[in-house]
C-alpha cells in the first residue's frame, strides 16, 4: 500500500475529499487563481493557432506547472493547513469511537 | 436466489476492506514524516484536479465556439470611453466655449443665444427697434433732445445697453460691485 493509495482511498471512504475539494476551488476561486490559470490557457490556445491538433492532454501538461507556481503562497499554506487538521481530525475521532 | 450470497459475500468483503484502508491510514498518520507527504500529496492531487477542470472548462469553450465568442469583436478606437480628466467620455473637453458670434454690423461681440435680438435691433428692423425710433425722434423733434435722454432707453443709452448683450457676466457683475463700491466709498467719504 503506498502513501497515495492510502490517502485516496481514505479520504474517498470518509467524504473529506469532496470536503477539501471545495475549499480548495472556493480559496482558489476568491484569489484570482481561475482567472489567471483561464488566461493561461487563452493565451496558449491563441498562440497555438487556429489548428485542431492541439489537444487537451498536451494544454494540460504545458500549463500545469505554470498553473501550480501560480497559485498565492498564503492560500497554498492555508490550504496545507485545513489539509492536515482534517486529516488528523478524522484520527482523533476514530480513537475517540474505539475508546469507548 | 444464486446471487444474494455473492452479494453477501462482497458485501462482507467491502466492510473489510474499509477497516483495513482505515487501519493503513491511521499507521500512516503516526508517521508525521508520511503524514506531511500525505498532506501534500492531497494538495497536489486536488490541485491538479481543479486545474484539469480549467483544461477542460476551456476546451469545451474552444471546441464549441464559445471561446471567440467571449473574446467579441475588437472595438473601434473612436467608440471607445476617453477617461482622461477634464475631459467628457468622447474626449472632447469639458470647459465652455466662448460661444459668441461678431456681429456683422456693428464688429461687437454678442452671445450666440442673444445674436439673433441683437441684430434685429442693430440694423435697425422691427417696430420695437430703439435705434429706428432715436433717429426718428432725432430727425422730426431734434430740438427735443432733453425730451430723449429722460426717456431711458432711447438715443445715447443704446450703446452701452449693448455691452450687456457680451456672454461676459462676470464683467457685468465686476462692473456692477465696482458702481457699489464707489457708491460706498462715496458714502462713506461724505459721512
Amino acid at each position: 500500500m503506498t502513501v497515495s493509495n492510502t490517502v485516496d482511498q481514505y479520504t474517498v471512504l470518509s467524504g473529506d475529499r469532496s470536503k477539501i475539494k471545495d475549499l480548495l476551488c472556493n480559496r482558489l476561486t476568491e484569489c484570482g487563481w481561475r482567472d489567471e490559470v483561464r488566461l493561461l490557457c487563452r493565451t496558449i490556445l491563441l498562440e497555438k493557432g487556429t489548428g485542431n491538433s492541439f489537444t487537451v492532454e498536451q494544454l494540460i501538461t504545458e500549463v500545469t506547472p505554470k498553473a501550480r507556481t501560480l497559485v498565492p503562497d498564503a492560500v497554498k499554506k492555508e490550504l496545507l493547513m485545513k489539509i492536515r487538521t482534517i486529516l488528523t481530525e478524522n484520527e482523533s475521532e476514530i480513537e475517540d469511537a474505539e475508546e469507548p | 436466489m444464486p446471487t444474494t450470497p455473492s452479494a453477501q459475500g462482497s458485501g462482507n468483503q467491502n466492510t473489510a476492506t474499509s477497516q483495513q484502508i482505515v487501519n493503513n491510514f491511521r499507521e500512516l498518520i503516526k508517521d508525521p514524516k508520511s503524514l506531511d507527504e500525505a498532506v501534500n500529496y492531497m494538495y497536489q492531487t486536488l490541485l491538479d484536479d481543479a486545474v484539469a477542470g480549467i483544461f477542460i472548462e476551456t476546451h469545451h469553450l474552444r471546441k464549441t465556439g464559445n471561446l471567440s465568442a467571449l473574446d467579441g469583436v475588437a472595438e473601434d478606437s473612436t467608440y471607445r470611453i476617453c477617461e482622461m480628466p477634464n475631459l467628457d467620455i468622447f474626449g472632447i473637453s469639458t470647459a465652455k466655449k466662448p460661444m459668441d458670434c461678431t456681429c456683422p454690423n456693428c464688429d461687437r461681440l454678442v452671445a450666440a443665444a442673444r445674436f439673433a435680438p441683437h441684430l434685429e435691433k442693430c440694423m435697425g428692423m422691427g417696430r420695437i427697434s430703439s435705434r429706428i425710433a432715436s433717429r426718428r425722434l432725432a430727425t422730426k423733434e431734434g430740438s427735443s433732445a432733453a425730451l430723449l435722454h429722460s426717456g431711458g432707453n432711447a438715443g445715447g443709452t443704446d450703446d452701452e445697453d449693448d455691452v450687456d448683450w457680451s456672454s461676459d457676466k462676470r464683467k457685468k457683475k465686476s462692473s456692477q460691485s465696482s458702481r457699489n463700491n464707489g457708491s460706498k466709498k462715496n458714502n462713506g467719504k461724505t459721512f
